[in-house]
C-alpha cells in the first residue's frame, strides 16, 4: 500500500514537473540565432532575471539562443564585447566610461541597477551611518576605489585626509578581525555574507548620499546597435520580462538560481537575502512608470556629474535608449 | 643482518613521517583554535566535517580542476621536454629558445587570462593553458641541466664509436637527466593545480578556483579551507607519486663527473661582448615580431591587445608619457622592494633546509610534510591569513614570496645534494669524515648546478608571487596596477606593465645566470661543454 502511494505521488510529481517544463520551454518554431551575454561576475542571483528569461523560454520566443557566460576576478567584460564574442556585456557606467575613453565604441542600452550598490559597511559597535561618521575611521578597500571614496567625500563635504585607507582584499574578514572599522563594498555581497554568518552590520548606501552611478548596465557596440538591432531588441525584451518575473517572487528566483548551477556552490539563504536586497536598487518609481531598465535625462545628468568627480568626462550620448524604447513600445 | 637494519631504518623513517604529519595537523588545529572568530582559518576537524557534508559539490569541483591541471601538466611538460631536446640537439638555438621560454613564463596572468578567454571562448581552454604555462619552465630548466650532467669521457666513448648527438642523448643524457626531470615534475604538480585554479578566475563555470572565490567572499571559512585542503592533498599525492615513479626508474648512485674548469674570462673578450649584443638585438627583434605577429594572426582587437608600437607611444611619445612612466615605475619599485628580499630569503631557506636534512636526516620526517604542505596550499587561500598574521606592510608579502620560492629551491637542492657521486662519498666514508665535511666538500659542489637552476627559475616565480599577492591582498605595486588597468580598460598601461615586468625578470635572470657561469665554471664545467 505504502509503496503504491509513494509511487503514485512520485509519478504525479514527475508528471507535474513535466507539464511545468512543457509550459516553461516551448519548442522553438524556427531556427535560433546564437548570441552571448557576458555576465560581470560568477553565476548568482545577481543575474537571476537572465536565468528566468532563459528557463521560461522568453528568448526562444524571440528566436534567440542566449549563452550566459560567467565573469570572475580576472575576466573583464569589455574585451569579449569589443571582440564580438559577446553581443552584450554587463558593466557599470564608470567602467564603461573608462572603456569609451580608451577607444571602445560602447553604448549603455539598459540600466539594471538604478542605484549604485556601493556601500560603507561597519559593525554596530562602531557604526558609519552617514558620511560624516567616516572621519577618523580606518576603511578597508581596494586602493583602486580611492576615486569612489573621494567622490563621496566631495559630495558630502567630508575631508578625505581624515579617513585612513587600508588596502585590503575584497572580504569582510579584515572588518571582523578588527583590522579596519568599515569596508567599501557592495550592499549585496559582504553584508549578506556577514548576515548569513550571524554578524549584524550597519550599511550606508552611497547612492543615498549623492553617489549617482548607474550599475549593472548592459553595453553593446555601436556596430551591433547599427547592424544587429533585432537581436538586441530580442535580448533586452527577454531581460525586461525576466526581471519583471524576478520581482514578483525573489525567493523563486533564488531557488531557480541555486538549482540551475549545482556546481557553483551557491547557498540558498545567501541567494534569497541577496535577491531581496537588490530589489530596491533595481526597481524604483521611475521603472514603475516607464519600465525596467529605464533612465531619464535627469538621471543621466546626475551620472555625468558624479562621473566627472571620478575623473571621467562623459556626455549623455553614452546612453542609447532606442532599444529600450522599442521594447517598452514608447 | 643488513636486511634487518634496513627494515628497521625504513620503519623508523615511516614512523618519523607519520609523526611529522601528525605534528602538521596538531599545529594546524591549535592555530585554528587560537584564531577562531577571526574568520580566517578553519581547523582540520571543521574541514573534515565540511567535506563529509558536501561530498558531491567538492567531488565535482575537484574532478573539474584536476582534469584541467592534468591536461596542463601533460601539455606543459611535453612542451618542456621538446624544448630541451631541441636545445640539446641544436645547441646553437639554446640562447634564443631559453630567452623566449623565459619571456613566455614571465607574462603576467592578469594580462594573459582575459586574452586566453577571448581566444578560447567558454570552456576549459584558459585553465589548461595557464596550468601548462605554470609548469613548462620549471621542467625545462632542470631538465636541461640534467641532460648535461654526464662525464665528458662518456661522450668521448660515444664519439669514438662514430655516433652522433642522438646516440649521446639516448645512451647517456637521458639517464643522467632522469633525476632532474623527476625533480621538475614534482615541482610541477602543485604548480599545475594552482595554475588551473587561477585560470578559473577568467570566467569558469566550475572548479576549486570558482568555489574558492565564492567561499572567501562569503566568509565561508570551513569551505575555503576544505578547498585548500583538497588542492593541497592532491598536490602532495602527485608529488609523492612522481617521486615514487622516479625512484623506481633510478639506477644507482650518479657517476663522477670530471670536467676541466672553463674560464669564464673567455666570455669577456670584445668580440664575445659584441656577439652578445648582436644576439640580444636578434632576440629583441624576434620577440617584437612574435608579439605583433601573433596578435595579428589571431585577429586580436587593438582595444585590448596592444602592440609594441602602442606601448612605445604610451610610454615614450604620448603627451602624458612622463606621467605614465612615473606611475608604472613607482609601482614596479614597490613590487621589487618586496620581491627581492622574499627571493633571497626563499633561496637561502630552501638551500639551508636541504643541507640540514643531509646533515641530520631525521629532520626530513618533519620538514618534508611541512614543506610540501606549505607549497601546496594555494597562495590564493593563504595570502589573507599570512597578511593578517604579519601585517599589511612589506613583511607579509615578503614571506609569501619566500614561501613560493622556497619549495622549488628546496626540492632542487635536495636532489642536487644527492647527486654527489657514490665513489666520492665512499672516499669520505673510508676516511671517517664528518657529515659536515662531506656536505661542504662533496655534496654542496654537486648541488650547485641544481641550486643555480632553481635560483634562475625562482626569478620569474618570485615576481609572479609578489604580483599575485598585490593583486589579491595588498592592493599596491605593479600587480594591483595591472588589475586596475584591466578593470578600467587602460590596456596601454597593462601592456606597458607586461613589457616592463617581463624585461625586469629577464634582466634579473641574466644577472643570476652570469653569477652561475662564474661559479659553475669552477665546480661543474660540464654544464658549458
Amino acid at each position: 500500500m505504502t509503496k503504491i502511494g509513494l509511487t503514485r505521488r512520485h509519478l504525479l510529481a514527475l508528471g507535474g514537473a513535466g507539464a511545468a517544463a512543457g509550459l516553461m520551454r516551448p519548442a522553438p518554431l524556427f531556427a535560433q540565432t546564437p548570441v552571448t551575454l557576458q555576465l560581470s561576475w560568477l553565476h548568482s542571483v545577481q543575474f537571476a532575471g537572465s536565468y528566468i528569461a532563459q528557463e521560461q523560454g522568453l528568448w526562444a520566443d524571440e528566436g534567440l539562443e542566449v549563452a550566459l557566460t560567467p565573469g570572475g576576478p580576472n575576466a573583464p567584460v569589455e574585451p569579449p564585447v569589443v571582440a564580438g564574442q559577446a553581443l552584450v556585456g554587463i558593466s557599470a557606467a564608470d567602467y564603461t566610461a573608462a572603456a569609451v575613453e580608451n577607444g571602445a565604441p560602447f553604448k549603455i542600452i539598459l540600466v539594471a541597477m538604478q542605484k549604485n550598490p556601493f556601500t560603507i559597511a561597519s559593525l554596530p559597535g562602531n557604526p558609519v551611518r552617514e558620511p560624516a561618521d567616516l572621519v577618523g575611521k580606518r576603511i578597508g578597500m581596494a586602493l583602486a576605489n580611492t576615486p569612489v571614496l573621494q567622490a563621496l567625500c566631495t559630495l558630502n563635504g567630508v575631508p578625505i585626509e581624515e579617513i585612513e585607507i587600508v588596502p585590503t582584499q575584497y572580504s569582510a574578514a579584515p572588518l571582523l578581525a578588527g583590522e579596519v572599522d568599515c569596508l567599501l563594498c557592495w550592499l549585496t555581497d559582504l553584508p549578506v555574507a556577514m548576515a548569513i554568518q550571524g554578524v549584524d552590520s550597519v550599511t550606508m548606501l552611497m547612492a543615498d548620499y549623492g553617489y549617482a552611478v548607474h550599475s549593472q548596465t548592459y553595453i553593446a557596440t555601436e556596430d551591433s546597435l547599427a547592424n544587429r538591432r533585432n537581436e538586441l531588441v530580442g535580448l533586452i525584451r527577454g531581460e525586461v520580462e525576466g526581471w519583471n518575473a524576478y520581482r514578483q517572487d525573489t525567493d523563486a528566483a533564488a531557488a531557480l538560481t541555486v538549482a540551475k548551477f549545482p556546481d557553483a556552490g551557491l547557498d540558498i539563504e545567501t541567494q534569497r537575502l541577496q535577491a531581496e536586497l537588490q530589489v530596491p536598487l533595481m526597481f524604483s518609481d521611475l521603472t514603475e512608470q516607464h519600465g525596467f531598465g529605464w533612465w531619464t535625462d535627469e538621471t543621466v545628468e546626475a551620472n555625468v556629474e558624479t562621473l566627472a568627480l571620478l575623473g571621467r568626462q562623459v556626455t549623455p550620448d553614452l546612453w542609447d535608449r532606442s532599444i529600450l524604447e522599442e521594447v517598452h513600445g514608447s | 643482518m643488513i636486511d634487518a637494519t634496513l627494515a628497521r631504518l625504513t620503519a623508523s623513517g615511516r614512523l618519523g613521517s607519520v609523526n611529522g604529519i601528525l605534528l602538521v595537523f596538531a599545529g594546524w588545529e591549535l592555530s585554528a583554535r587560537a584564531l577562531s572568530g577571526a574568520f580566517l582559518l578553519a581547523s582540520p576537524t571543521e574541514v573534515l566535517a565540511y567535506l563529509a557534508q558536501n561530498p558531491g559539490l567538492m567531488g565535482r569541483a575537484l574532478a573539474a580542476t584536476l582534469a584541467e591541471a592534468a591536461a596542463g601538466f601533460v601539455i606543459g611538460n611535453l612542451a618542456a621536454m621538446a624544448l630541451a631536446l631541441i636545445v640539446i640537439l641544436t645547441p646553437r638555438l639554446e640562447r634564443t629558445i631559453a630567452a623566449l621560454a623565459l619571456l613566455v613564463f614571465c607574462l603576467p596572468l592578469v594580462a594573459t587570462g582575459p586574452i586566453l578567454r577571448v581566444l578560447f571562448g567558454p570552456g576549459v581552454g584558459p585553465q589548461v593553458t595557464l596550468a601548462a604555462l605554470a609548469v613548462y619552465y620549471t621542467t625545462f630548466v632542470p631538465l636541461l641541466v640534467g641532460l648535461r650532467a654526464a662525464p665528458a669521457t662518456w661522450f668521448d666513448v660515444i664519439r669514438s664509436y662514430g655516433r652522433g648527438r642522438w646516440t649521446e642523448l639516448v645512451q647517456v643524457r637521458a639517464a643522467a637527466a632522469l633525476p632532474y626531470l623527476v625533480a621538475g615534475l614534482q615541482i610541477a604538480a602543485p604548480a599545475a593545480i594552482l595554475g588551473a585554479m587561477v585560470g578559473e578566475f577568467t570566467g569558469a563555470e566550475r572548479g576549486l578556483g570558482v568555489l574558492t572565490i565564492r567561499a572567501m567572499r562569503g566568509l565561508d571559512v570551513p569551505g575555503t579551507w576544505s578547498l585548500a585542503t583538497l588542492a593541497a592533498g592532491v598536490s602532495v599525492a602527485a608529488y609523492a607519486g612522481v617521486g615514487w615513479i622516479g625512484r623506481q626508474l633510478s639506477s644507482g648512485p650518479p657517476p663522477v663527473i670530471l670536467a676541466a674548469p672553463v674560464s669564464p674570462g673567455g666570455a669577456v673578450g670584445p668580440r664575445r661582448v659584441a656577439g652578445g649584443f648582436a644576439h640580444l638585438a636578434l632576440i629583441a627583434v624576434l620577440v617584437l615580431a612574435l608579439w605583433t605577429g601573433l596578435m595579428d594572426l589571431f585577429g586580436l582587437n587593438p582595444f585590448f591587445a596592444k602592440r609594441p608600437d602602442d606601448v612605445w607611444r604610451f610610454l615614450v611619445t604620448a603627451p602624458q608619457a612622463a606621467e605614465h612612466r612615473a606611475t608604472l615605475f613607482w609601482a614596479l619599485a614597490e613590487t621589487m622592494a618586496v620581491t627581492l628580499p622574499g627571493y633571497f630569503a626563499g633561496l637561502a631557506l630552501g638551500a639551508l633546509i636541504a643541507a640540514a636534512i643531509v646533515l641530520v636526516p631525521p629532520i626530513a620526517a618533519v620538514a618534508m610534510p611541512v614543506a610540501v604542505a606549505l607549497r601546496s596550499v594555494p597562495i590564493v587561500t593563504t595570502a589573507p591569513l599570512i597578511i593578517l598574521l604579519l601585517g599589511r606592510g612589506a613583511l607579509g608579502t615578503i614571506t609569501l614570496v619566500a614561501v613560493m620560492i622556497f619549495f622549488p629551491t628546496f626540492v632542487a637542492c635536495l636532489h642536487g645534494l644527492r647527486q654527489a657521486p657514490g665513489q666520492v662519498i665512499d672516499v669520505f666514508d673510508s676516511y671517517a669524515s664528518s657529515r659536515l665535511q662531506r656536505l661542504m666538500l662533496a655534496q654542496v659542489p654537486a648541488m650547485l648546478p641544481a641550486f643555480f637552476a632553481a635560483a634562475r627559475m625562482a626569478v620569474p616565480a618570485a615576481i609572479l608571487a609578489a604580483t599575485v599577492v598585490e593583486w589579491l591582498a595588498t592592493g599596491i605595486g605593479v600587480g594591483s596596477l595591472m588589475a586596475l588597468s584591466a578593470s578600467l580598460s587602460d590596456y596601454g598601461m597593462l601592456w606597458s606593465a607586461v613589457a616592463v615586468v617581463s624585461l625586469t625578470a629577464c634582466t634579473l635572470y641574466a644577472g643570476v645566470a652570469r653569477l652561475e657561469r662564474a661559479v659553475l665554471a669552477v665546480y661543474a664545467s660540464e654544464q658549458f661543454a
